[in-house]
């Protein structure tokens, strides 16, 4: 329950949002990290732990803080090559990531999280403990980095009076009920030896419960290490980890500090505050905004765009009526600097709804990685273009449909080690997922370097599963046969793997991204890797459509399923098996009539001598779509239909037109596949 | 029933009337939106034949059905005074195609009796009951009911 912790909702929420932040950033460099030791990556993993046990301490979540601060320690040894990075160290620190995450959750929804906290930080303590052999481990903070001026003052008296100078470093156990209480006895007790200069957290944070597990303090004084052990030793649910003995150097303000190892733990512990005030010092040039705020603006700009159409006809009519004079010419002045104003206005606000895919493509290295492990398999994942930028929207939805595809790739399409190395190719494997940005629209690509798709068993496996017949599936072309394992109910993996045998198959990766208004596209090559290509728009709310009529009632087709358009003589209307095609470039393509799929009961007007064709992409496969007249082409905003109405199969929407009436946004390969799901299959 | 008694409560709700096949409709006035004369309605593919469409209400695609239609009496044609009546109803704004709107008038609680079908011949699920006002007879509706799902075919 949120209100277990003394911070108001918004301070929640901020620290939510930072937590996310610094649960990625370990994750991205755990994984880094089980490839290359790089040993800034161990600062980068410090720095995000320091920062989230120091907040999750001031929330008051304690076994956040205590996860978080066991997690240090092994970062520590890491740090120091006391322990070395082992897939096993990974596998527990991850562990330890879904245990925070957990927390995390419990923080935001109020509900208890169900985690092994005995149990991880039990795996934290062997990790730790498995390589400590005994040595008692020096503190880490050089005095002189962070002690203020008189601090610093008050300690050389001492040193001068010939008193000896301490840094004690206490442990307070992570199961106990009252660190803080702890800390305070400790610091008490300290006092009873000589003067506490200085303590980390300071007294006043321990005297309001600001506590960790960690307890530092530089003591002046005249005891020896063991008189300070002893003096520690009666505070319960405490233990004494270093007491080592600092120098006059040490006081040195940081740039002088002669002990280089200490010193840069301490200038470390400095530098992530100053780091922390810079980052609030940046982020003071931008303002959190609700989302729904954004998703208002985009509405009204969306009827100023609709406005925007109305005026500029508005304008054309008045040229074509009147003679041109002053006022008309005004009018198309203003009417033309609107449009351009209102243009980019919603290329601005269209801009403030973007995330970088980053933000999704963060999930999938850690997915990858322990899918690669279950199923035995070895393979780099490369991510590119995570800068590229598409609207919140699109990437909430495009989520699943990406991690689909990857399942697939690690699951089927990558073979064992075994495998590849008797094909001749690399042990290891590659998936890439690759993002760009080509005119205005977003291009994913997730490419492996796996088995490829066979065209044959495709086409034998659908037959055997009654997608096609024998006879149909020998007219087939390989990219027509491949292309049929996004038909539904088709899917190859014999046997139900954990992995990808979840029921979900690639026909609903296409209808996904056919509701966005996207497209996919497979390009497949046996024994050498498979690409699949998804192409999405730049935003939802707006989009170019292709306006058709049919019987006085218009119609939006969005342009991202639109091919071309014909004009067909009636006499180049074959009928095959009663079924009409039209034939293209040498193709024949099966040509339904608009009405038909819409139900509309309409009496054709055969007079004209040619039909107007729309040519849809089906995913892959071409169709024709018999229309009354083409009224033109036009961005439209679109608005849903309401809840009233429900979700109608082929139809995504409506929207408002130049001269204020509704059009019916039509989804075309839905439509077919709803209401005439027989008409494209055998032709 | 539940609807009106919450609204009974108030002992006093005022009505908008309309009338249906010469017959007066009642519907609580804190449902209706505004009153529109006839315009172009958007035909919408695949949907319940009651549905007769959607129009652009003021940048709303706000659908439209027949009552008539919807509480099954018998088709009647567009005239002079047929209207529009918006009604919404927990954020769902829908469009009732009614033959006329009349005045608007005050009933409390105990005047409402519940809603014989067999006299008024239409289905009994859609009302909330009926009341007599100066004489006349008024048919309360439920409009949760009538608004609520099977707007769509099913596939």
């Amino acid at each position: 329950m949120a209100d277990r912790f003394e911070l108001s909702p918004e301070d929640i929420k901020v620290f939510l949002d930072e937590a996310e932040e610094l649960l990625q950033v370990m994750e991205e460099n755990f994984l880094r990290l089980e490839k290359s030791r790089e040993p800034e990556l161990l600062q980068d993993i410090f720095r995000a732990a320091h920062t989230l046990k120091g907040s999750s301490a001031t929330l008051g979540h304690r076994n956040m803080a205590e996860v978080t601060h066991s997690m240090e320690n092994i970062f520590d040894k890491l740090r120091k090559g006391k322990t070395q990075v082992t897939s096993g160290v990974v596998d527990t620190l991850f562990a330890c990531l879904d245990v925070l995450r957990a927390y995390k959750d419990e923080i935001a929804t109020g509900e208890d999280a169900r985690v092994d906290r005995d149990g991880i930080l039990n795996r934290l303590r062997v990790l730790d403990e498995g390589t400590n052999t005994g040595a008692s481990v020096a503190p880490m903070v050089a005095a002189g980095a962070v002690l203020t001026w008189d601090e610093r003052q008050e300690a050389s008296e001492g040193l001068e009076k010939g008193e000896r100078l301490w840094m004690v470093h206490i442990a307070i156990e992570p199961n106990s009920p009252m660190p803080a209480v702890r800390a305070f006895q400790s610091l008490m007790a300290l006092g009873e030896l000589g003067t506490v200069v200085r303590s980390w957290p300071s007294q006043e944070d321990v005297e309001q419960d600001r506590v960790g597990l960690d307890l530092r303090a530089l003591l002046v004084g005249g005891s020896r290490p063991e008189e300070i052990r002893k003096g520690l030793a009666e505070i319960q649910e405490t233990s004494v980890i270093g007491v080592v003995e600092q120098n006059a150097a040490s006081l040195a303000a940081p740039q002088e500090a002669d002990s280089p190892d200490e010193a840069a733990e301490g200038a470390k512990a400095e530098a992530i505050s100053s780091e922390g005030n810079r980052d609030r010092l940046r982020g003071n040039r931008t303002v959190r905004v609700d989302v729904e705020i954004l998703d208002s603006l985009m509405n009204l700009v969306g009827e100023l765009v609709i406005d925007r159409t109305r005026l500029t006809q508005i304008v054309g009519t008045l040229e074509g009526r009147y003679q041109v004079g002053d006022v008309a010419q005004d009018l198309g002045r203003a009417s033309a600097h609107i449009g351009r104003v209102t243009g980019e206005l919603q290329e601005r606000i269209m801009r403030a709804r973007m995330l970088p895919v980053e933000n999704l493509f963060k999930k999938f290295p850690r997915m990858v990685r322990d899918l690669s492990i279950k199923a035995g398999k070895e393979m780099d994942f490369i991510l590119r273009g995570e800068e590229t930028e598409l609207d919140r929207s699109v990437i909430e939805e495009i989520g699943d449909p990406l991690m689909h595809l990857l399942r697939n790739a690690v699951d089927h399409a990558i073979e064992s080690p075994e495998e590849r190395v008797r094909a001749g190719k690399p042990a290891r494997g590659t998936v890439i997922l690759e993002a760009s940005q080509q005119e205005n629209q977003i291009v994913l690509v997730v490419r492996d370097d796996g088995r490829g798709i066979d065209p044959e068993k495709i086409r034998n496996h659908a037959i055997r599963k009654g997608v096609l017949t024998a006879e149909s599936a020998k007219r087939l072309s390989e990219a027509e046969v491949v292309d049929l394992i996004f038909a539904a109910g088709f899917s190859t993996a014999e046997k139900i793997s954990d992995i990808s045998g979840r029921g979900v198959g690639m026909d609903v990766v296409r209808k996904n991204i056919e509701k966005l208004n996207g497209t996919i596209e497979i390009d497949t090559r046996v024994g050498q890797g498979t690409e699949f290509r998804i192409k999405l728009p730049l935003t939802l709310a707006i989009i170019r459509a292709l306006l058709v009529e049919i019987d006085r009632e218009v119609f939006a087709i969005p342009l991202s399923s639109v091919t071309e358009t014909h004009r067909i003589p009636l006499a180049e209307i074959k009928t095959v098996n009663r079924r009409e095609v039209i034939m293209l470039r040498g193709k024949v393509l099966p040509l339904l009539r608009l009405v038909d799929l819409l139900g509309f009961n309409v009496e054709e007007k055969e007079a004209q001598e040619y039909v107007l064709v729309v040519i849809i992409n089906l995913g892959g496969k071409e169709v024709g779509i018999a229309v009354h007249s083409l009224v033109g082409e036009q961005e439209v905003v679109i608005k849903s239909l309401g809840t009233f109405l429900g979700e109608i199969p082929g139809l995504s929407g409506a929207t408002i037109l130049g001269d204020g009436n509704v059009a019916i946004i039509l989804d075309v390969p839905s439509l077919i596949k709803a209401w005439v799901p027989d008409a494209v299959k055998t032709a | 029933m539940e609807r009106f008694e919450q609204t009974a409560e108030a002992r006093e709700i005022q009505l908008v009337g309309f009338v249906l096949a010469g017959e007066l409709y009642g519907v609580d006035i804190n449902w209706v939106r505004e009153i529109l004369t006839p315009q172009r309605i958007t035909r919408v593919p695949h949907v319940a034949p009651f549905v007769e469409g959607v129009i652009n209400d003021r940048g709303r695609v706000v659908p439209v059905i027949d009552l008539r239609k919807r509480l099954k009496l018998r088709a009647g044609e567009i005239s002079r005074t047929t209207r529009i009546a918006i009604v919404e109803v927990e954020g769902l704004a829908v469009g009732m195609i009614v033959d006329s709107v009349s005045e608007t008038f005050r009933l409390s609680a105990d005047q409402v009796e519940p809603a014989s079908p067999v006299i008024i011949g239409v289905d009994a699920d859609y009302l909330l009951g009926v009341a007599r006002v100066d004489e006349r007879l008024v048919i309360l509706l439920d409009l949760a009911r009538i608004l609520a799902k099977g707007a769509r075919i099913a596939v």
